[in-house]
């Protein structure tokens, strides 16, 4: 059997090396004499002084949140994709299939409307709607329940529909010099905003639910096979897809919520995995999660460092997502998925 | 030998469609029994009823005295297992990948197979002479070779009861009867019973010891097979009109009339 160990040590060193030198990159410059004057203030107990105090805030409560953010969001993102597609039976599959973005798009939107100016709202608004767009989407499917696979992705092709109209509508009505250029870019995804109190959320629930994962990496495959083989190897598959499901798509809703939406993540990462270490959830599922969160690393690096303005994190991945998907297609040709 | 499985009154609604009405039968272990029916007759729902995947609207299962009702997913798997007709895999899996998916009943909800459970597979693969298939990609090999491989994962779910669809429709000439001869044998060694469905009434004089013969949902016929498969039955079963075309032994041999003018036609 192939041994992933130096793949997963070499991607482990990747991603920390990457991280570091982000600390150090950026448009307002931090360098790594700063880094070290602040952790000997830290240790020695001493006031920093002079220009060191505008450098530790950014440090400290922009710059280094926002990459820990970038490797949690990475993480959550694409194992989410990951699951899905195991889920799915279908590689072609995102975390959003269910709906998951849109309603999370649409309650941001919603709480950006509304009158007043108060972040909490737009968070709760956005969480809210993202688990309710599941929730409506899982329900329908059980109200047909047969054929639960494909009933489950055309509920949520319903459900998807139904909140980008609803969205539409809020475009439509909302303010076109004030509001209107939020959403828009608020739909676009940025880590930008983040601070330590969404770090604090979403931490634990990524590590919760990727340990989660990790442990059920053997039932994944097994439910990759479908239904009756899944139940005829003792696995109940529609209890195993709710909790999987429900866990997933928490994730998604929270990251959605905090970073707005950061499209092709959830789908070429795994596809990468797959490629590098075939569709075991038991290799794929950790090479998955480090993939990711180097990729959301530097795009996002690239975001903030590209140009004098800041780009928002989704274009690109998007820009950067489409080509190597085409690639990977090409790579996997006749290996039975495509 | 005693009864392992008992089948009652058992009926199946597919919507409004009756696909299985009153019926009733019971499993020795030890034997290879065949269900033979016309495309569409309910062997396949009647296959899937007995090991829970759907779920009968009247009559009961039991396996060794327990309705498989009140048992768990994993209690089932681990005394039945199926071999489907035709599967493909959305993702790349080995065929070793797939073949040690049949210890999942034996496993813990987080556990992976250990090294011991891949020598399992690797064996059940060694049984049939398909070794060499193990590192191969489950999409891309041929049809049959795909049957063996889940014909493998099944045998290392080693349960008492082995439910075959369809066993050789994918496999060519001399695999078919490699592949019966492997799971009469494993009948008689192990005490296997294998409830298999199947197309060709020779295959079943061939290799199994009782046959089960259902028409529009109900069984018509069930019996010994020496005693059961006969010119009337046969014909009665297909609509069509049969002969008995030579003899091995004692055991008689059929061929459809219209076959058999065709040929002569060819003279």
């Amino acid at each position: 059997m192939k041994t992933t160990k130096p793949l997963i040590i070499s991607l482990v060193v990747i991603l920390v090396l990457l991280f570091l030198s982000l600390l150090v990159i950026g448009r307002f410059e931090i360098s790594v004499s700063d880094i070290t004057a602040m952790i000997n203030a830290l240790f020695s107990g001493k006031a920093v002084t002079g220009e060191l105090v505008s450098k530790q805030l950014v440090f400290c409560w922009i710059r280094l949140p926002r990459c820990l953010m970038a490797i949690l969001v990475g993480m959550g993102l694409s194992v989410s994709g990951a699951v899905y597609q195991a889920l799915f039976r279908n590689p072609l599959v995102s975390p959003d299939i269910l709906g998951v973005a849109a309603g999370c798009t649409f309650g941001a939107a919603l709480g950006l409307v509304l009158p007043g100016d108060n972040f909490s709202l737009i968070y709760i608004l956005s969480l809210i709607f993202g688990l309710l767009a599941v929730a409506m989407t899982v329900g329908i499917a059980r109200l047909i329940s047969v054929k639960p696979v494909i009933v489950l992705v055309l509920a949520g092709m319903v459900i998807l529909s139904f909140f980008n109209a609803l969205l539409m509508v809020l475009k439509y009505f909302s303010d076109p010099y004030d509001e209107l250029p939020s959403i828009v870019f608020w739909i676009m995804g940025s880590l930008s905003r983040v601070t330590w109190n969404d770090i604090l959320i979403i931490g634990p629930v990524v590590g919760v639910g990727l340990i989660f994962f990790l442990l059920l990496r053997f039932r994944l495959n097994i439910l990759s096979l479908g239904d009756v083989q899944s139940k005829s190897l003792g696995i109940n598959p529609s209890s195993f897809r709710l909790i999987l499901i429900v866990t997933s798509s928490f994730i998604v809703a929270l990251t959605v919520a905090t970073c707005g939406q950061i499209c092709w993540i959830g789908l070429i990462i795994p596809h990468m995995a797959r490629t590098l270490v075939g569709p075991d959830h038991k290799r794929m599922l950790p090479v998955t999660a480090l993939l990711g969160a180097i990729f959301l690393l530097a795009a996002d690096g690239a975001a903030r460092s590209i140009s004098a303005a800041e780009i928002p994190v989704g274009i690109i991945t998007a820009l950067t997502g489409a080509p190597v998907f085409a690639f990977l297609l090409y790579k996997n040709r006749g290996s039975g998925w495509v | 030998m005693g009864v392992i499985l008992k089948c009652r009154t058992l009926g199946f609604k597919y919507g409004k469609t009756q696909i299985l009405e009153n019926v009733s039968f019971e499993i020795e272990s030890g034997l290879f029994y065949a269900i033979l029916g016309k495309n569409g007759s309910g062997k396949t729902t009647l296959l899937h009823c007995l090991n829970g995947i759907l779920q009968p609207d009247r009559g009961s299962i039991e396996i060794e005295k327990q309705n498989i009702a009140t048992m768990s997913r994993k209690q089932v798997a681990r005394q039945v297992s199926l071999v489907p007709q035709e599967h493909l895999e959305v993702f790349p899996f080995t065929v070793l990948d797939v073949v040690v998916m049949g210890r999942a009943p034996f496993l813990k909800m987080t556990q992976v197979p250990s090294n011991n459970d891949y020598r399992l597979a690797l064996e059940a693969l060694k049984t049939l002479a398909s070794e060499n298939l193990a590192q191969a990609n489950f999409n891309r090999i041929s049809g049959g070779e795909r049957q063996i491989a889940l014909l493998a994962s099944a045998l290392v779910q080693t349960t008492k009861i082995m439910l075959l669809d369809e066993p050789t429709n994918h496999l060519d000439f001399n695999n078919q009867y490699r592949l019966l001869s492997k799971i009469k044998e494993l009948c008689r060694t192990r005490g296997t019973s294998v409830i298999a469905t199947m197309h060709d009434p020779n295959m079943a004089i061939l290799y199994a010891d009782r046959v089960i013969m259902v028409k529009d949902g109900r069984i018509v016929v069930k019996g010994r097979t020496e005693k059961v498969m006969t010119t009337t039955n046969i014909n009665t079963l297909y609509e069509t009109q049969t002969v008995a075309i030579s003899t091995i032994g004692n055991k008689n041999f059929f061929l459809p009339e219209s076959a058999v003018a065709a040929s002569n036609m060819m003279e």
